[in-house]
């Protein structure tokens, strides 16, 4: 059995209350085009079902530990493809477990559940920093990222906190998604976008973009000079959309 | 002379400030109350420059004019030097300019001093409250005290910043006095324990009323500079475990000392500066907040120096191998941070997990330990896990093979109690 879902958390937790119901484990669990589609086992298309989605989720938040529901929340958001299954087996494991769930750390089962959330976890932390906005004509604050993991909806409330009286779009370009946030409303809306031209930056943009490139350049200490540490803390693919790196 | 450009300003500023090392933007937790801005309580960097350090703060001098002559600053009176300053408005509007884009995590905001101490922290606060009270800015801000200001400008300044701190410099009174003659050691101490009274007198006040405005919740900090004067590892240490013991002090940066002026009194350095130094001083540092680790234990006289090539901790398990090896199912928490190879997060999931059942070998790698280094210090389940049993000659060939240091790590501690990001907080949102 291979079950096609739509993406969503609740259409992947629906997924797994059909699974469970059959008492069999999937081949797998995916959002995407099986490959080999039909060889081995045919692909059932999952509808989503936001009651038993719902249920499924009530009785995990009831049986697991509060950090295993949001180690499974995180390493849902991983970009890692085949990591249904993996949390297809956490959830099996921990539904029969319990509380004592908490403390099976080194189970076989748990690592690599628990390793994708750290990846997530690192990776939206890193992006706090990372997320870096321009402002455009309009007063909009526009910023462009390409993260490896689906780490949007995880950074959203911070920004919204943050820059509260600011219009922002964050924008994440691998996937053309994006969050916008209204602060009259001070909600935030997930929209899909994809940006093909230059985007019309407001008048003082790069004024403060020359500022900033020049302050940048300056804050290097030239007898440290260590451009591998550099790389070790920000790796190139993380360079992309920050203007300080623009003119490498 | 023709009036400088704001970003002309800002490139010499940002020069004077840059041999500060303090850069963390961590332990505040400001919320966004009406305005822009707060600040998270685990630091975010948001940048690194090509020296390999992370950029959190916009990190600048109010002016590089002043009117002290310390031997070993770039900023000193007698250095031909072109002097500029910034108005508190401008620093404002650059803090403000620079986060709205994200580009920051705050300010922070250091001076020469200009006419006298009293005047220069005037303006430090005035700069400070442009941002908290017509910005509206909730962001992080740490501010630095000017010695022999007067103790109600301090007080001032602590309601208005996260973080206030006073740079030590120079790690005796005698290196003082040689280097820093217009500076007292007296003018130095008088204000840091003015912070750490008022930091631990409004903790109280605020469980009573949380009407009470915070004095600098992130703590405060010094700095001093290693290699400039002649003062052993031993005596730096001792030196910041007093300054965390008595004075409440939240961090002590340790800055290799860098030539930025020729003076007879200084040193003549050839080559690199002091970091395998400032990073062995580090990691005794962290030993001695996080892993219950007291100077005594680390350096004694006979021992004034830390190793080089051996990072302290595992220098300690070498002189005490007769505590090892130790049972991971067993052993209590203060000894497995004791463990060369276990950090604070991999004794505490190791603590965590033995709850769940026995652990073996290769679970303690899986968990995060460093086997290569702790095998020759552990037992699983009994079992030993390393082909040698362990002598301190043997060992220290064994942990020195290919780490023969490098200066690599300009500054390991990018943020406060890295140990506080630890991933798990950020997944479950505990702080």
């Amino acid at each position: 059995m291979i079950l096609r879902y739509d993406g969503t958390f609740a259409g992947f937790l629906t997924a797994v209350a059909l699974a469970r119901e059959r008492s069999a484990e999937p081949e797998a669990i995916t959002d995407r085009e099986p490959e080999q589609q039909g060889l081995f086992a045919a692909v059932e298309e999952v509808e989503t079902d936001r009651d038993r989605a719902g249920e499924l989720y009530q009785l995990i938040r009831r049986t697991l530990p509060a950090g295993a529901v949001q180690t499974l929340r995180y390493a849902f958001h991983a970009g890692e493809p085949g990591r249904e299954i993996l949390l297809f087996r956490y959830l099996q494991l921990g539904l029969t477990t319990g509380p004592r769930f908490g403390a099976m750390l080194a189970h076989e089962a748990v690592i690599p559940v628990w390793k994708l959330a750290r990846a997530v976890g690192r990776e939206a932390h890193r992006y706090k920093g990372l997320v870096r906005f321009r402002q455009l004509e309009g007063d909009v604050w526009y910023a462009a990222m390409e993260p490896d993991h689906r780490i949007l909806p995880l950074i959203a409330p911070h920004f919204a906190a943050r820059f509260a009286d600011q219009r922002w779009i964050i924008h994440d370009r691998r996937r053309n998604e994006a969050v916008a946030f209204d602060p009259a409303r001070r909600e935030w809306a997930d929209i899909p976008l994809e940006v093909t031209g230059p985007l019309p930056l407001s008048a003082g943009e790069e004024l403060f973009r020359d500022l900033w490139q020049r302050y940048f350049d300056r804050l290097s200490i030239a007898e440290r000079h260590n451009p591998k540490l550099q790389r070790q803390n920000l790796p190139l693919k993380h360079r992309r959309h920050l203007p300080e790196f623009e003119r490498e | 002379m023709p009036e400088l450009s704001l970003a002309e300003k800002l490139e010499i500023l940002a020069d004077g400030a840059k041999y500060d090392v303090s850069c963390a933007s961590s332990g505040s937790s400001r919320r966004n109350k009406g305005g822009i801005g707060n600040a998270a309580q685990c630091g975010i960097c948001h940048s690194w420059t090509a020296d390999g350090r992370c950029v959190s703060l916009l990190k600048i001098l109010l002016t590089n004019a002043c009117i002290y002559d310390c031997a070993y600053c770039v900023n000193r009176r007698s250095n031909d030097t072109r002097r500029v300053l910034l108005t508190p408005a401008e620093v404002a509007e650059l803090t403000i300019g620079f986060y709205r884009r994200n580009a920051i995590e705050g300010l922070f905001l250091s001076t020469g001093v200009v006419k006298d101490p009293d005047h220069t922290m005037e303006l430090l606060i005035e700069a400070t409250s442009i941002l908290r009270e017509e910005h509206r800015f909730n962001g992080y801000i740490h501010v630095k005290v000017v010695p022999g200001a007067d103790l109600l400008l301090v007080d001032r300044l602590g309601r208005l910043a996260d973080r206030v701190s006073v740079n030590m410099e120079l790690p005796s009174r005698e290196s003082l006095q040689l280097l820093a003659p217009d500076k007292s050691r007296e003018a130095i101490v008088a204000p840091m324990k003015r912070v750490g009274e008022l930091i631990v007198q409004t903790k109280e006040e605020r469980k009573v009323s949380r009407k009470i405005p915070p004095f600098a919740p992130a703590g405060q900090s010094t700095q001093l500079i290693i290699g400039a004067s002649g003062e052993s590892d031993l005596q730096i240490v001792s030196l910041a475990a007093g300054l965390y013991g008595r004075l409440s002090m939240k961090r002590v940066y340790y800055s290799a000392f860098i030539p930025v002026n020729t003076d007879t009194r200084l040193p003549s350095v050839v080559g690199t500066p002091p970091l395998v130094r400032e990073h062995r001083l580090y990691q005794a540092d962290w030993l001695m907040r996080y892993y219950g680790f007291a100077a005594g234990e680390l350096l004694d006289e006979e021992h004034p120096n830390l190793d080089l090539s051996l990072d302290p901790k595992a220098g300690w398990a070498l002189r005490n191998l007769h505590l090892f090896p130790v049972e991971v199912n067993r052993a209590p928490l203060e000894l497995l941070l004791r463990v060369p190879g276990i950090g604070v997060r991999s004794a505490q999931r190791i603590v965590g997990a033995r709850r769940g059942g026995h652990l073996s070998l290769d679970d303690l790698a899986l968990l995060g330990v460093v086997m290569k280094r702790a095998r020759y210090f552990v037992t699983a389940r009994g079992r030993f896990g390393a082909d040698m049993t362990p002598d301190a000659a043997g060992l220290q060939a064994r942990l020195t093979e290919r780490t023969t240091p490098r200066p690599r790590w300009s500054q390991p501690s990018l943020f406060d109690g890295a140990n506080a990001i630890d991933i798990r907080s950020t997944i479950t949102g505990e702080l």
